[in-house]
């Protein structure tokens, strides 16, 4: 806060300089704002890296013989030249399967994020938009759905499905969307009688048109926040149900099911255990980075 | 006041109806069949269809939702597929086991976080404000499964200080207690700073310390007081939480309580312990909640008032 405030009387004094009529576009004000943010830049670089290793993993490494080819001669060595993070009980290399685990731990918390972005903010709009009993309905349906906590409605859906990739993402998807539901419900309900939403209908357009043209964007400030902050602790779900053996299957390189199985020889080797959570840890924390300074960057009368 | 506790319980049921059938639904989905779990896989086709039918399994899904209803009506949760015991007595007996663990791990978390969070706000922009924050996010993305086999690793397989897993004696808490701990204390660190930032600009503060108020009085007293609100709720919600079984520490520390019981019992397709947890964990935080907000009343006399005057 109180760099904010010894920032503005600067900024004051630029305005009313030349360039107090020139309008800034509101995506450059708010890069103006993230890029101020240290941690946040931190983040931001940490995901984009992350991005690319997951995007071009397959020309770095070679799925068969570095990520699931065994070489029972190299197990369970030390870190080394040869093996920057060592070998694990079949002489897989360590650091190469982390690097391509980064695209299955991506990908599930991003796909389970779209799942529970599109369901959540549809529901979440038709509940703030007509409100009456349409709202109570879903928002009753939602708390009950959201008084069992997501890790366990996680577990129950993956028990269901039977444990697989896209099952797992179904699973975080689906115990993710009251979060969407309420924060969309709540943004909504901020701009259900704006004037430009009286005007709209008054030239007769389509309630659907209504919601999805002239509503959601302009409530999408606090869903930007929530889908980087939900794509971390989605992160975290998927890679506990994988620990929990109700995940990615062996010998898929998640970092989760390389935890659990790293877990067997905890006695003999801990740096199985170590590395994947780490990978974890240093994913999740980049992206709350982000997260929060989107969150100060994006409506800066939270901030806090 | 008491008009305003009924009506919370009341609103307990229809939560418990809609969580019911939600499990039983979604369970009913599930593929491997209880009956290859009993039999061990080694029935014949009649041994399996007659086991089917002593389960109740051959009728359809809303049948047996209605019957599991009417036996809920009377308090009876149904009976485990594999030990044949009522899941209430088994749910019970693991229970003192996650109470034990969720005040521990509450407690750590007190211990820890309101200092912190206060100090935080305090020194608000300043290095140390910086560093407890980025303590604070770092403690949030860590995965409390890998904390817990870190702990592991550290204190009891190399320094050998604690044991590595059980319930045996206040020694084995603490590590489990820990972990928790941790996740809770990042948390609650972030809610009691922004909750005291509030508070602290606010013109009272302004006036007690005018009056000559001492600093730590006016932080201490005048301040925090007016920012516990917000510091209980999560409290409470965390202590919901972990009292419905903290599933993946709990399975971690191999520590017998319900979170590992709903694991096990899931690993088993024991689906009406499964069913019967989930309602009771739902219930107990249910109640947690309820709890927590009339503590507000406690806190605060102008939420009592609210409260008294019927109003929701």
């Amino acid at each position: 806060m109180s760099t904010a405030n010894s920032v503005k009387p600067k900024e004051q004094k630029k305005y009313s300089a030349s360039k107090r009529y020139q309008k800034r576009s509101q995506g450059a004000e708010i890069w103006r704002r993230l890029k101020k943010n240290k941690g946040a830049m931190v983040g931001l670089g940490i995901v984009a890296m992350l991005a690319f290793i997951a995007l071009f993993a397959d020309i770095i490494i070679d799925f068969e013989t570095d990520v699931i080819g065994q070489n029972i001669s190299q197990r369970m060595q030390l870190p080394s030249r040869d093996h920057l993070l060592g070998t694990d009980e079949v002489g897989r290399d360590v650091f190469f399967r982390l690097l391509y685990g980064t695209r299955f731990s991506l990908s599930v918390g991003i796909v389970a994020v779209i799942i529970a972005l599109v369901i959540g903010v549809v529901f979440g709009a038709i509940a703030g938009y007509f409100g009456g009993a349409i709202e109570e309905i879903i928002m009753r349906a939602t708390d009950i759905f959201a008084s069992v906590p997501h890790i366990l409605m996680g577990i129950v859906i993956v028990a269901a499905l039977g444990a697989s990739t896209l099952n797992l993402m179904i699973a975080v998807g689906i115990s993710s969307v009251p979060q969407f539901i309420r924060i969309t419900r709540a943004a909504v309900l901020t701009v259900r009688h704006a004037e430009y939403v009286e005007a709209s209908r008054a030239i007769g357009l389509r309630e659907a048109s209504i919601i999805f043209v002239h509503i959601i964007p302009n409530c999408l400030s606090p869903i930007i926040v929530q889908t980087t902050l939900r794509v971390a602790s989605a992160i975290i779900s998927a890679s506990a149900l994988s620990f929990l053996g109700l995940g990615v299957p062996q010998p898929s390189p998640e970092w989760g099911s390389m935890l659990s199985s790293g877990r067997q020889f905890i006695r003999t080797n801990s740096l199985l255990t170590f590395f994947p959570g780490l990978a974890i840890m240093i994913t999740v924390l980049a992206l709350n980075l982000l997260g929060d300074g989107l969150r100060d960057a994006l409506d800066p009368k939270l901030r806090r | 006041m008491y008009r305003y506790i009924i009506n919370r319980l009341i609103l307990i049921i229809p939560v418990i109806i809609g969580v019911s059938f939600l499990i039983f639904a979604i369970l009913d989905q599930a593929p491997g069949d209880v009956v290859h779990v009993i039999t061990g896989g080694g029935a014949t086709q009649q041994e399996v269809e007659a086991l089917r039918a002593e389960l109740g399994l051959d009728r359809p899904l809303l049948v047996r939702y209605v019957d599991y209803m009417k036996g809920l009506l009377k308090g009876d949760l149904g009976k485990s597929y594999i030990s044949g015991r009522s899941v209430f007595e088994v749910y019970t007996e693991r229970l003192p086991a996650t109470i034990k663990l969720a005040f521990a791990s509450i407690f750590v978390s007190i211990l820890l976080s309101i200092p912190l969070g206060i100090y935080a706000a305090v020194h608000s922009g300043k290095i140390g404000d910086n560093i407890s924050m980025v303590a604070a996010l770092l403690g949030l993305s860590m995965p409390n499964f890998w904390l817990g086999l870190i702990l592991i690793i550290t204190f009891s397989l190399q320094l050998k200080i604690f044991p590595s897993g059980g319930n045996e004696g206040l020694i084995s808490l603490v590590l489990p207690a820990i972990t928790i701990g941790t996740g809770l204390t990042a948390t609650l660190t972030r809610i009691t700073r922004s909750s005291m930032l509030d508070v602290i600009r606010q013109d009272y503060l302004r006036t007690a310390r005018a009056k000559g108020v001492n600093e730590r009085k006016v932080i201490n007293k005048h301040a925090l007081k007016n920012a516990l609100i917000p510091i209980i709720t999560i409290i409470g919600t965390q202590f919901g939480n972990v009292m419905g079984g903290a599933v993946l520490t709990e399975t971690v520390f191999a520590w017998p309580g319900v979170g590992r019981l709903i694991i096990d019992s899931i690993h088993a397709r024991d689906i009406p312990m499964v069913t019967g947890s989930i309602i009771l964990k739902t219930i107990t935080i249910s109640i947690v909640l309820l709890v927590v907000d009339l503590l507000y009343a406690a806190v605060d006399p102008r939420i009592k008032a609210q409260y008294s005057k019927g109003g929701s």
